[in-house]
């Protein structure tokens, strides 16, 4: 018994040792926060300014580089390494001018021939987003501080392009050093302080003493934390190891509110079908556009936002977020739920006995939704044959070997979102459906004047919900949690906010 | 001795050729569009073509395995394709964290497992009874299901330790103990189920030999008994077992890593897998063939250590 008594004085000992470890350690003293903490849900690819990617890992290379322009929350541009951007009459020729004051952390100036050299890096470059800037022929320093960028055709993305991983300017004397990839060297707000980094899992930064903006820095250290498991993202929001941090999904957003968190909702992804084959050219029933339209009026989008989406988005029809020109509040309830009208319209078809669509699945997107929307489609008497195509999901959808598909696709400012889903060579318009409206709409869109331009997108959008090119169920809320010391403005079209929004409440 | 040592390395080698080749194999025929899955959705099909021809990927299966091989012998695993970071350094910065868990895992069965299984067997009785229960819970409950109780009670409730990362002994020997106590308990737990029962058995065994009753009879405490000669002789089939579970626990790891998102060995495996991370997945092959092989080739050495029957002539 003497022995018990002595083992548990012991552990009594060291676990007070460790709680006052513990507390010693964790840093919420009272005053204004010196140390954000963030969490994201993925590593950084590269710290190398021409393979960097961007939405979830925006805060990597916003953290070390500079762009050349800035995106306002609302999407719109502003001034930034450049302080001035003009383009020559038919938008063909793009001349930057640039600040005088701004020095990489390697204390090299910060010039326009640096400028030249990372614009065409990027487009040469391993970039996913390297697209961003295809429309570049060449890319000049005219003095130090002027750089004129040649245009193969206009681009009507590219200013909003120069505010992404575009934009962004890395030292060349970094170029060429073999740890470019984990040791940036920019002129960014933070340094990477490559000690304390642990790859994959935390990345530790310190503030640039000699920021050129020092009003953006809020904080002297920033740390990005990856949380690749729901669970542990959880138990770190719990157990206050995080200032704010992005969610995966919105499963646990009672848990997180009642940890003391506040969520920033944000509408970035629509969900629904894809109807890509819209000639007709797998399955000649999808090239009848009162097939497409039936498949729209199948779906009970309320009860598919509650039971795949948990509630959280705004059921629509149209593809065009909130903040488009072309956006049209009318157009989300187009097609409402209408199984006796779907069965009508796939009659007059010639479907009257049903049809079979070929469409692929994946546990990556959850095993519920294809059943529930396959029952839909059942009911008004279309059959769903589903392939498993697991890990190659997206590579199948693309190749293309479906006419239709389930998917969630994100919503890009205008010129982007019709070059990534409508125009003929966008890359989920895989069967390349092209008519002469569409054409001369985008044409009149990339070339017209502002008015003219902002008219077609609304045609363009009316157009393409009219002809059910897709089957949108709802727009999908993202959520961002922040803790009660930490304010942030989300950013309208990035699934992360801009580091500079993130601000301490005192 | 020296001659057992080589054979058993140059054996080891082998092993590890054949686990990479297969390993590789695996991992080419589960591969898919790896360049799609690194670009992500938004790439155009003309950069997934270039970045799957910057990575070899549009080669034949032979010539990529090849590749690897040559460079592999030479040392070179390449870098990780989804982090940039070079291979090597991602395996040596996460084995230290692995296997701050996985020794003190081992560690804390061993002494638990001694101390219950010595208990259950020369006290038999009710101390027996509660003994066999605990192994059997301990058998029965998984050890994630464990980690997640520990984690909401001892963390988010009560604040004692972290819920999840992990800080190096040698930036603070104090948040290294509040990362790290509660997965070395998870992991533990199984361990200290097998290892105890395996004690209990032999010590049993043990205590009825005619020597202990020649040293009891001797005059000999029991303590001395117990610790000195019946645990020696009963120590060889739990060390069996312990090493067993050394290599195990590395398997645990995986899931008790994830779960407190500790940047260790299992975590990036995990990931690394999912993502198709050829590099980095054949780095952690090799490197855990290497770790399995030298641990059996140390439970060896000790096994002859405290059994003079099983040393070779």
């Amino acid at each position: 018994m003497f022995r018990w008594k002595r083992l548990t004085a012991i552990a009594a000992v060291v676990a007070l040792g460790l709680t006052g470890c513990a507390a010693g350690g964790s840093d919420s003293s009272s005053g204004t926060p010196t140390t954000l903490t963030l969490g994201v849900l993925v590593p950084a690819t590269t710290f190398e300014a021409s393979g960097l990617n961007w939405a979830n890992e925006s805060p990597y290379g916003q953290a070390v580089y500079d762009s050349l322009l800035r995106g306002n929350p609302d999407g719109s541009i502003a001034p930034n390494l450049a302080t001035d951007y003009t383009y020559n009459a038919d938008k063909t020729v793009l001349t930057l001018k640039l600040r005088t004051d701004v020095k990489f952390t390697d204390g090299t100036a910060l010039d326009a021939s640096a400028v030249a050299q990372n614009l065409l890096r990027f487009r040469d470059g391993t970039s996913p987003n390297k697209s961003y800037l295809a429309a570049v022929a060449d890319a000049t320093a005219t003095d130090t501080s002027t750089v004129t960028i040649t245009l193969k055709a206009s681009d009507p993305s590219l200013l909003s392009n120069l505010t992404r991983n575009a934009g962004m300017v890395e030292s060349p004397a970094a170029f060429t050093k073999a740890d470019v990839a984990t040791n940036p060297v920019g002129s960014g707000p933070y340094i990477l302080d490559v000690a304390k980094t642990v790859v994959g899992t935390s990345y530790v930064f310190e503030k640039n003493p000699n920021y050129w903006k020092p009003a953006d820095v809020h904080y002297d250290n920033l740390t990005l934390s990856v949380f690749s498991d729901a669970t542990a993202l959880l138990n770190a929001i719990k157990g206050g190891q995080v200032n704010a941090t992005n969610t995966a999904s919105n499963n646990d957003l009672d848990q997180i509110t009642a940890a003391g968190f506040t969520i920033n909702p944000l509408e970035l992804n629509w969900t629904g079908l894809m109807l890509i084959d819209r000639d007709g050219t797998s399955n000649p029933a999808l090239g009848d556009v009162r097939v497409r339209q039936a498949i729209n009026y199948a779906f009970d989008t309320k009860a598919l936002l509650q039971a795949v989406g948990q509630g959280y988005g705004t059921p629509t029809s149209q593809i065009f977020p909130k903040t488009s020109v072309g956006y049209d509040p009318a157009l989300d309830s187009a097609y409402t739920y209408d199984p006796a009208k779907a069965k009508a319209l796939l009659a007059a078809a010639g479907y009257a006995n049903g049809l079979t669509l070929q469409m692929p699945s994946t546990s990556l997107l959850g095993t519920a939704v294809f059943t529930l929307y396959a029952q839909q489609l059942k009911d008004v008497g279309i059959t769903v044959n589903f392939t498993d195509a697991g890990n190659n999901y997206i590579s199948d959808v693309l190749a293309p070997k479906y006419g239709s598909y389930y998917f969630i696709l994100q919503e890009d400012p205008d010129w982007a979102l019709i070059q990534f889903s409508i125009a003929p060579t966008a890359t989920f318009n895989s069967y390349h459906t092209q008519n002469a409206t569409v054409d001369a709409l985008i044409e009149k869109i990339h070339n017209g004047s502002q008015a003219d331009s902002d008219q077609a997108v609304k045609d363009l959008n009316k157009y393409v919900v009219d002809n059910a090119w897709f089957a949108p169920w709802y727009r999908m809320q993202s959520s961002f949690a922040t803790d009660a010391h930490t304010k942030v403005t989300v950013q309208a079209d990035n699934a992360y906010p801009y580091l500079w929004n993130f601000t301490p409440i005192s | 001795m020296i001659r057992f040592i080589l054979r058993r390395l140059l054996s080891g080698v082998i092993l590890i050729f054949v686990i990479s080749t297969v390993a590789y194999l695996l991992l080419y025929l589960g591969g898919g569009d790896i360049a799609r899955r690194i670009l992500g959705q938004s790439a155009t099909a003309a950069t997934v073509a270039q970045k799957a021809h910057a990575l070899g990927l549009d080669q034949p299966l032979f010539v990529q395995y090849g590749q690897w091989l040559s460079h592999a012998v030479t040392g070179s695993l390449g870098s990780s394709w989804f982090t940039s970071q070079p291979v090597t350094a991602a395996i040596t910065s996460r084995l230290s964290v692995t296997l701050s868990l996985v020794i003190g895992a081992t560690i804390i069965s061993a002494i638990v497992s001694v101390i219950l299984g010595v208990l259950a067997a020369t006290r038999r009785g009710w101390v027996d009874r509660v003994v066999q229960i605990f192994t059997i819970l301990g058998f029965a409950i998984p050890g994630f299901l464990v980690a997640l109780a520990l984690v909401t009670v001892f963390a988010i409730d009560l604040k004692i330790f972290k819920p999840t990362g992990f800080v190096q002994f040698a930036t603070s020997p104090g948040g290294w103990a509040a990362t790290v106590t509660l997965p070395i308990i998870a992991l533990a737990l199984g361990g200290i189920a097998g290892v105890t029962q395996q004690i209990r058995g032999s010590v049993i065994d043990a205590l009825r030999q005619d020597y202990v009753r020649t040293l009891r009879s001797r005059g000999l405490s029991n303590t001395r008994v117990v610790y000195k000669h019946v645990l020696r002789n009963a120590g060889g089939p739990a060390l069996a077992i312990l090493a067993v579970q050394f290599v195990g626990l590395f398997g645990g790891a995986v899931i008790i890593e994830q779960i407190f998102a500790i940047p260790g060995l299992g975590q990036v495996a995990v990931i690394a897998t999912t993502q198709g991370d050829i590099p980095l997945v054949m780095g952690l092959v090799v490197a855990t063939a290497i770790i399995v092989v030298v641990v059996n080739l140390i439970i060896d050495l000790l096994q002859g250590f405290l059994n003079p029957k099983v040393r070779l002539s």
